[in-house]
């Protein structure tokens, strides 16, 4: 379940390719696992239809050899030359020259029924005589041929000629033969005088059907009790195989054409034929296996699967990889363009799905940027009209409450004093009211703040001393227009209600990128509301209506960004100290001016 | 995109042709697997006529496991050791097969599948070498016809060459029983030397006294037949080795009065085959074997007669003045062949059986085998006394007998007169007059052989 979520959760490029992977491999190899087993159930038909024709072929050659044995022995049960020399006893030199002549002669004629064949006739007679075609052929001496098993069931059936099987110990090691014995019965007395043995080497007796084998193609003769009296496969000579001939019963009983079994271990296809003349069974076994790797290349077909499953995984990653890596491409750039800003236009390439993704995903972009910039420039204008109409906003009462201090100047006769006062407001309200320009430099504002100071001082008297503590490289610096007015506005009408006089400090300097002014008072103090922004004073009093320090954080955050601003730090009883942190900007032209 | 799909499809097809075409030949292939196998079992043996190329190999055809395929196999070994370039590959055929394959190939005029060297038994070798003498090698320039002894240069030379390298001594001896002999009042000085009248009377008295026949015979093997020629030095064959010399040869008179007189005598013990040839006398029942010396293995073969038996000289005919106490049967010489590879198979036997007196030696002691080269009868394991024979040096003696046998021409036609005789000498022993018996043999083979 873990997997399968797993799966559901990975790349678009993954699942194709396991998906495109897992279906290929399926394909091919059931593809050529149906063709592997037609061909191998094609084959084992002909091969059983041919293979039965062949196992004919071998029957007629081991029945001719067969009709020659009997010929042989027909011919050797008929001669009186070999019933004499068998039955008589010894006689002087001269008459057994003659037996043992006719006897040579008569075997010359019996060998000379089975000329086609290597093999040795011995022949044994109750008078204990023997002779022998060829002694050193099938290496055993007369008095073990009297005593072995193959006598005895030879005489067990005198009328038969019997097939055995028969190991010796020969010069070059074990030999190998299969042995036709006959007993040599008086026809008028019925009794038997002797024995004749054909022996025909395996090696020998594997040539009537040694032609027709091959690797995987295995001929066996079995003898009724299971041994394989002869076989191509040299090491099963000898040995038993009671399920074999099991088998083979089964086949025969059923008359079935082959038959699929397990042989020696091996899957093999197994045919038989019966020789009645030698009582054994002609098996022919067709190893599955062996033959279907000849006739089908396993490592053949699994080579192509590999090679066409390489070449279809190959060819499926590359297109999926090339369908997949645009959308991934895709993918990352949206991501970033919501991290940075609206400028991040994706390049327009790819299949055709993604090219349109792209062209509408630049078109939204087009859209947000130019509907961006529009607001951007309504905001500025807004902005504009906000200070023209804030800057336009004097407050009357100021107005009133300095014309009338000057009235009292006058009256006083103070009359120089009223003149300067007079050149204080009117250069204050030329500063503030008529010019437009949204900054002005240092020096202006300290010109203003000066007058503004002067006009207080003159209507309230100057228990508030004012200090200018200005860094002279920030002379030419540009600020807000009336940024640090509403401050000392501020600190001349709150910080001195308890105490009566102090101090107001303005103090100008810059840092490396910034220009920090601080405007500080040795006045009451307050405590700081972090909720609220510093209370404001009776309208009465204020320069101008709508301008307090308020606004003065928006305007600064509102021209320069989120990381300038105005910071207040208040301790009761001992003070308040307002900073603020604007960019450094320099008017080059206004100082040439002032130069 | 659409041309890359494409592609794809057009390999896939490609794929599934080229798998088609594949399991296709596999099939196709099989119809040929059962027609086919038969080609296998045949091109086994046989194959001499390759040993020019790379390595040089040395077929060698010979028959006897136990005699002559032994002695090979001990020269191989002491020439493969000098020479490592050389394979010997020593095929084993019955005799009779190796006179047929050789037949076979020299009459259809080509070497292929002929080995380099071949064993030829020396009575057939003048009918090889007269009939094909350019399908042999001449030996003359590797080997000294004087090095060896001078019966066995007869038949393996033509027209003055000398083609075959000889190799076993068949000199013939006469093995008796001492004890049964003693038990008939004879010592061995008795039988030393003797002719065949002797021979016969002393088989009489032996009967008489143990039972026991005096020698064993296969009526159709009158080998004693070709001692007793030899013995006098003449032969079935007049010295042209092609016209018969039986009629008017006094010696095969003679050789097949003996013969009888022995059957008569009654004296003989028959056999018919060569096993029970051996049992005869390793069971005891005769009381001598007049034959080669290549019997001496098998004599001993029965140990419990050992310091029963002595080897005395063959006996020769009474009334031929010629007939020395000394003769051969059989015996056989290598052949080379006269294809590629001569000259290494050439090198070989002249290294070995043409002049190695130590390899002699070896065969001696390990297969009792005696040569004819006569550099080597002097070594030590020829003066070797056996005490199976009672302590008598019998190497030495045959090796001494070896050098007495007379030199007779085998000619052509060994074997056909041998079965003629052998047939007309069963009429003798059933009463026919001895001097038809040779006359007819005499038309016979001169009509046979024209």
């Amino acid at each position: 379940m873990k997997l399968i979520e797993k799966f559901r959760r990975s790349r678009l490029i993954s699942k194709l390719f396991v998906v495109m992977t897992v279906s290929i491999v399926a394909v091919c190899l059931l593809t050529s696992l149906i063709t592997i087993r037609m061909a191998e159930r094609l084959f084992a038909e002909t091969f059983s239809i041919t293979n039965g024709k062949v196992l004919n072929q071998i029957n007629t050659g081991m029945e001719s050899f067969n009709d020659s044995v009997v010929n042989a022995v027909t011919y050797a049960s008929q001669s009186g030359s070999v019933k004499t020399y068998l039955t008589g006893g010894d006689t002087n030199s001269v008459a057994m020259s003659k037996v043992y002549y006719r006897m040579a002669e008569q075997m010359g004629q019996i060998a000379s029924n089975l000329g086609a064949y290597d093999v040795a006739l011995t022949i044994i007679g109750v008078n204990g005589r023997s002779y022998s075609t060829d002694p050193s052929y099938w290496p055993v001496s007369p008095q073990e041929l009297a005593d072995d098993p193959l006598t005895r069931h030879t005489a067990a059936e005198p009328l038969r000629v019997l097939y055995q099987y028969d190991e010796r110990d020969g010069k070059a090691g074990k030999e190998r033969f299969i042995v036709a014995s006959k007993a040599l019965v008086d026809r008028t007395g019925g009794l038997s005088y002797g024995m004749l043995y054909i022996a025909i080497r395996e090696t020998e007796f594997r040539r009537f059907f040694g032609n027709f084998t091959s690797s995987g193609n295995d001929v066996l003769v079995l003898d009724p009790a299971g041994v394989v009296v002869s076989s191509n496969r040299t090491e099963l000579i000898g040995g038993k195989s009671p399920e074999l001939l099991r088998d083979v019963e089964t086949l025969k009983q059923d008359q079935l054409d082959y038959l699929n079994g397990t042989v020696f271990g091996k899957d093999a296809i197994i045919l038989a034929n019966e020789l009645p003349p030698y009582r054994f069974y002609l098996v022919n076994l067709i190893d599955r296996q062996y033959t279907a790797g000849q006739i089908m290349n396993i490592r053949q077909v699994a080579l192509i699967c590999l090679a066409i499953i390489g070449a279809a995984l190959l060819v499926v990653f590359v297109i999926s990889r090339r369908l997949t890596l645009s959308l991934t491409r895709l993918v990352r750039l949206m991501s970033t363009i919501t991290k940075k800003d609206f400028r991040n236009y994706i390049s327009v390439s790819g299949s055709y799905e993604v090219r349109e993704l792209s062209k509408a995903f630049n078109y939204m972009l087009d859209e947000l940027n130019d509907y961006v910039q529009r607001l951007l420039e309504t905001q500025k204008e807004q902005r504009d009209a906000e200070l023209a109409a804030l800057q336009r906003q004097i407050n009357p009462h100021f107005l009133y409450n300095t014309l009338a201090s000057i009235k009292l100047l006058v009256q006083k006769g103070s009359k120089e004093t009223a003149a300067e006062t007079i050149n204080a407001l009117i250069s204050l309200l030329q500063n503030t009211i008529s010019n437009a320009n949204e900054t002005i430099t240092i020096e202006q504002e300290l010109e203003n703040l000066k007058n503004y100071v002067f006009i207080n001082h003159v209507r309230y008297g100057d228990r508030i001393k004012v200090s200018y503590f200005i860094a002279p490289d920030c002379i030419r610096c540009e600020v807000p227009k009336l940024m640090l007015q509403p401050f000392i506005e501020n600190a001349f009408f709150h910080a001195f209600n308890v105490k009566t006089e102090g101090t107001i400090y303005i103090l100008i300097s810059r840092t490396e990128h910034s220009l920090v002014c601080e405007v500080a008072d040795n006045g009451d103090g307050m405590e700081l509301d972090p909720n609220e922004w510093v209370p404001d004073h009776p309208k009465s009093r204020k320069l101008f209506t709508g301008i307090g320090i308020q606004n003065v954080n928006h305007r600064i955050k509102l021209l320069y960004g989120e990381s300038y601003g105005v910071r207040i730090t208040s301790v009761t009883g001992e003070g308040t100290q307002i900073r603020i942190v604007l960019p450094l900007i320099e008017n080059v032209e206004a100082a040439g001016d002032a130069v | 995109m659409r041309k890359s799909l494409m592609l794809l499809m057009l390999s896939l097809v490609l794929m599934l042709v080229v798998s088609a075409c594949s399991g296709g030949s596999g099939t196709a292939g099989n119809s040929g697997n059962s027609g086919s196998a038969g080609d296998t079992a045949g091109s086994t043996a046989g194959n001499g006529g390759d040993g020019s190329k790379g390595a040089q190999e040395i077929t060698v055809w010979a028959w006897d496991p136990n005699f002559n395929i032994a002695a090979l196999n001990l020269a191989k070994e002491r020439y493969e050791a000098k020479h490592t370039d050389v394979k010997v590959n020593i095929v084993e055929y019955a005799q009779d097969d190796i006179v047929q394959k050789l037949n076979t190939g020299l009459n259809s005029g080509t070497t292929k599948g002929l080995p380099n060297i071949v064993l030829i038994e020396d009575y057939r070798a003048q009918n090889f070498l007269q009939a094909y003498p350019d399908s042999f090698r001449d030996m003359s320039d590797l080997i000294k016809p004087e090095d060896f002894a001078e019966y066995k240069i007869g038949p393996t030379s033509y027209n003055g060459k000398q083609y075959g390298v000889p190799f076993d001594s068949g000199a013939t001896a006469l093995y008796v029983r001492t004890d049964y002999l003693e038990q008939a009042g004879y010592t061995v000085d008795d039988v030393t030397n003797i002719d065949w009248s002797k021979y016969i009377e002393i088989g009489k008295k032996v009967k008489e006294v143990t039972g026991k026949d005096m020698l064993t015979q296969d009526p159709n093997d009158i080998g004693l037949i070709r001692v007793m020629a030899q013995s006098a030095g003449t032969w079935y064959l007049k010295e042209d080795g092609k016209t018969p010399n039986l009629a008017d040869n006094p010696v095969i008179k003679e050789a097949l009065e003996t013969y009888k007189a022995m059957f008569d005598a009654n004296i003989v013990k028959l056999n018919s085959d060569w096993s029970q040839f051996l049992a005869a006398f390793n069971n005891g029942d005769v009381a001598s074997v007049p034959t080669g010396n290549w019997i001496t293995p098998s004599v001993k073969a029965e140990a419990t007669q050992s310091g029963k038996w002595a080897v005395v000289p063959t006996p020769k005919l009474a009334n031929s003045a010629s007939s020395v106490n000394a003769s051969n049967l059989g015996g056989s010489s290598w052949y080379v062949m006269n294809m590629d590879g001569q000259d290494a198979a050439a090198n070989f036997l002249a290294e070995t059986f043409g002049s190695d007196s130590e390899l002699y030696s070896l065969l001696l002691e390990k297969i009792g085998a005696i040569g004819s080269l006569k550099a080597a009868s002097s070594g030590a394991a020829y003066d070797k006394a056996d005490e199976f024979f009672g302590g008598q040096k019998i190497y030495a003696d045959f090796a001494k007998w070896t050098e007495e046998v007379p030199k007779v021409n085998y000619g052509l036609h060994t074997y056909a007169i041998d079965d003629i005789l052998a047939i007309e000498i069963q009429n003798y022993l059933n009463g026919k007059d001895v001097d038809s018996v040779i006359r007819d043999a005499q038309a016979q083979a001169e009509s046979q052989l024209q």
